[in-house]
């Protein structure tokens, strides 16, 4: 009876009593079989307690929890959801080529699928995977299957060579931002050259264009001469019809001979990428006018869905999201949402704008040109194409737009005479080190504010450390002057030039990233008293910095040559007539820093401000949190949470009543404008400066009479004029 | 069959847990004897997991570990199988439809009689 069942079991473990077919291709091993084993699982499971668990000794429960849960859509991204592969969806006649027997629904539906595809194209430009977006289409993903459609093939091809392209910029500017997902193309038809695919929708644009030409013939009164077929069947459509797809293709077109002309090596292409800009800004234009057309012809409604991903407001054919996710990572990407097609035509105007933008800037400009270009450039919060390629035209095979060496910018920015660039100093291990950290400065500060932030930050200790480096020769040799010869001693006073520009360099990164912290919130009320005091005394060292540099050279006086480098101190100012006009900039920067300073420190002192002390950390360990980078690398050097104490606890609005630091940023402003005529934006920046120092000035007034004496005055600080300076808003509550 | 034998055996009264012996604990014993051994599950949407079986709860819910998945390119078979591999993987009882382990034809029968 026994043995009886057992044969049983033996049989059913043969596999076929247990009604689910098991695939014959998974092989056991050697002289083994599969046995079933259920019945056997669930006997043991029933004797198990209650959270008993049957493992083995390597068994953990926190690494347990790390596995990944099958049939969970955020977990499993084998799940099976409409098709189980790509050929099957083919099959399935998810992908139809031709996509209709009827040529206006064919026509109709190409161009539903061009849009589609510049919306996945935009929602992946702004951080999405490839997979997800632009190959959700089937037609991409099996290129050969569309060569009988010339308008669909033609299409796929320019998108193909396109998203290559902008892959290609994106890998080679290397930031790795979170934005990596950007460049997994793994599995994707990505690879190979496509030199004819200009060619190729260059001809189908011609035959467009002529059924256009057809189409208005009659009204034109001249004889139809071809004898060309029209693009649909239905003549009252045609017109329209045909300018909408001639706009899409013209516009792919001149978008990618736009990738093409920047690509080209020392900016040579830039001012025909202008040329190309334009053009596809005045086709997008028609695109967007397009609008009417498509869908005037089927649904009425103009305000259905603001989330449509094309023109016409139909679903587009041949795209299936969830196809490729298992060409992703092992886990399933995050679900997203493909922007809507005028988010997409939108998207593309401003990437256009700002990729304009990085061509109209001139290849000739100093380095200290080029940063405040940069940081003019992030302001309007460029995506990542368009900072990619900023990237990439900078630096080149190690060098300034390709053309111009690292130690020559340096030398230039330090104000040094143009014939030591090719000085062999160049050579010393620290000047290659510093070539380096600006090349490394200039890939930062093309990166996101985030993650700018963080980099600049790190940096710090960086620049220090050359600093220390370039200095050393200079303190083992005090006294020793007059042993060098005329070749080291000349050495000596460039590197001394040189040290004094790497001064101001890092008090520059400093304040950016000091100043970073207010654009991206990092900062609560109660600590912009700290924030602006070491704004106020990094921005002096700023300060100083400069004036020295540009003590050493004559480029302000031109009749007088004061060809000695000057060491040390900036005590001939006197022979100046008048500070440099950037450094009265800095100025006004720093009066405004410091009147913020007095003025919250007042308040606080005078217990007038609404924020109630953290019960979670005290100022001085928020001090450190938040200044612990510039400590660490002593940017400044001798400057701690005491010396803040100091300025500030003692301050009252009687004694600031003595001295209104706005008035001064005030005076200061206006005097300056005037030095910078051709730089709008600086002077855009000076009339924000000057705007702050004005409403700041006024507070204060209030503040230092009524103050003290009135407690239902209340004091909070906005960002309206400028997103760094606060301005103080004083209300009666 | 199974069921009978499990019914036969609480009412014998063996399954207290407490002796060592009980027969309860002895098919918990033979179930901890496969640990680490390949184990192919199949789920509820076609697809199979083959790994080593690393962990077994009272639900019956699975982990293997070093999984690999094996899936067919078509929704009707025969078809071409893919496969890909996950690393650690929880297979709930709930989407389980098959479980098989990997043993000598000879030692089987020892291993999935649930005679003593």
């Amino acid at each position: 009876m026994d043995e009886r069942r057992a044969e049983a079991a033996a049989a059913a473990a043969m596999g076929r009593h247990d009604g689910h077919p098991r695939p014959a291709s998974i092989p056991s091993g050697d002289g083994s079989v599969w046995a079933d084993v259920s019945p056997l699982l669930e006997a043991a499971c029933a004797d198990l307690q209650e959270g008993e668990l049957i493992h083995g000794d390597n068994f953990n429960l926190f690494a347990a929890m790390s596995a990944l849960e099958i049939m969970d859509p955020k977990m499993d991204s084998g799940m099976v959801c409409r098709y189980y592969s790509v050929d099957e969806a083919i099959e399935n006649g998810a992908a139809p080529v031709p996509i209709s027997f009827d040529k206006t629904v064919d026509v109709q539906c190409t161009i539903d699928i061009m849009d589609h595809l510049l919306a996945c194209e935009g929602t992946w430009h702004k951080g999405h995977s490839l997979a997800q977006t632009v190959f959700s289409c089937i037609y991409l993903l099996r290129p050969e299957r569309t060569s009988s459609h010339a308008l669909l093939h033609s299409y796929c091809r320019i998108i193909r060579a396109t998203c290559k392209a902008v892959v290609s910029v994106v890998s080679d500017a290397r930031t790795h931002e979170e934005e990596d997902l950007f460049t997994m193309s793994y599995g994707l038809p990505l690879i190979g050259e496509d030199e004819k695919c200009l060619s190729m929708l260059n001809a189908v644009e011609e035959t467009i264009a002529r059924q256009l030409r057809a189409c208005k013939a009659p009204s034109s009164g001249r004889k139809v001469i071809e004898d060309l077929e029209p693009l649909q069947n239905n003549p009252a459509l045609e017109e329209g019809y045909c300018k909408a797809i001639l706009c899409r293709l013209r516009f792919r077109k001149h978008f990618y001979h736009v990738l093409m002309c920047l690509k080209r090596p020392q900016g040579r292409g830039l001012q025909l990428a202008r040329k190309h800009i334009s053009s596809c800004l005045s086709e997008l234009e028609i695109i967007r006018k397009s609008t009417e057309v498509l869908r005037s012809n089927d649904y009425g409604t103009h305000n259905s869905g603001e989330d449509k991903t094309t023109a016409s407001g139909r679903q587009p054919v041949g795209f299936d999201a969830s196809i490729n996710t298992r060409l992703s990572a092992p886990t399933p990407p995050r679900s997203i949402k493909i922007l809507s097609w005028s988010e997409a035509v939108d998207y593309f105007v401003k990437l256009l704008h700002d990729l304009d933008i990085i061509c109209s800037f001139s290849l000739d400009a100093s380095l200290e040109g080029i940063l405040q270009f940069m940081v003019q450039f992030q302001k309007s919060h460029p995506d990542l194409v368009s900072r990619a390629h900023l990237q990439t035209l900078l630096i080149q095979d190690g060098k300034l737009y390709g053309r111009d060496s690292i130690f020559a910018v340096i030398t230039k920015a330090a104000g040094l005479p143009e014939i030591l660039r090719n000085h062999d100093i160049q050579n010393g291990e620290c000047l290659v080190q510093l070539g380096q950290l600006v090349i490394n400065l200039l890939k930062i500060l093309s990166t996101n504010a985030a993650w700018q932030r963080r980099k600049l930050g790190k940096i710090l200790q960086d620049w220090r450390v050359i600093h220390i480096q370039l200095e050393l020769p200079f303190r083992q040799e005090m006294g020793e002057e007059s042993g060098l010869s005329a070749d080291q001693s000349g050495r000596q006073d460039i590197l001394r030039q040189i040290l004094v520009w790497v001064e101001e360099q890092t008090f520059w990164i400093a304040s950016r990233f000091l100043m970073l912290g207010f654009e991206l919130e990092l900062y609560s009320p109660g600590e912009y008293c700290m924030v602006y005091w070491y704004i106020y005394v990094v921005l002096i060292k700023l300060a100083e910095r400069m004036h020295h540099k540009m003590s050493f050279t004559n480029a302000t006086e031109p009749a007088k040559t004061r060809g000695k480098k000057k060491k040390g101190s900036t005590k001939d100012t006197s022979r100046d007539i008048q500070m440099p006009a950037s450094v009265l900039f800095l100025q006004s920067y720093i009066c405004l820093a410091e009147g913020l300073t007095m003025m919250l420190a007042a308040l606080r002192n005078e217990r007038m401000l609404s924020q109630s002390p953290s019960p979670f950390n005290s100022d001085h360990e928020r001090f450190i949190q938040h200044f612990e980078l510039l400590q660490k690398a002593g940017v400044p050097d001798h400057i701690s949470y005491q010396s803040f104490e100091e300025s500030t606890k003692n301050v009252r609005f009687s004694t600031l009543v003595m001295y209104n630091y706005f008035k001064d940023a005030q005076r200061i402003a206006k005097e300056v404008k005037n030095s910078f005529p051709n730089d709008p934006d600086r002077q855009s920046e000076l009339r924000r400066v000057e705007q702050v120092a004005e409403h700041n000035s006024i507070a204060l007034t209030v503040l230092c009479r009524l103050g003290s004496l009135d407690p239902s005055l209340k004091v909070s600080f906005d960002f309206s004029h400028h997103p760094y300076f606060a301005t103080a808003v004083v209300k009666r509550s | 069959m199974e069921e009978q034998r499990v019914e036969a055996l609480v009412s014998e009264g063996s399954l207290d847990g407490s002796g060592i012996n009980s027969s309860g604990s002895d098919y918990v014993f033979r179930v901890r004897n496969l640990l680490f051994r390949r184990m192919l599950v199949g789920i509820k949407d076609g697809r199979f997991f083959l790994g080593a079986f690393h962990c077994i709860d009272k639900q019956g819910n699975i982990i293997l570990q070093d999984a690999v998945e094996y899936r067919s390119t078509r929704r009707s078979s025969p078809s071409p199988m893919e496969q890909r591999c996950l690393g650690l993987i929880l297979i709930p009882s709930s989407c389980r439809t098959s479980c098989h382990v990997d043993c000598f034809i000879e030692e089987q029968l020892s291993l999935l009689s649930l005679n003593q």
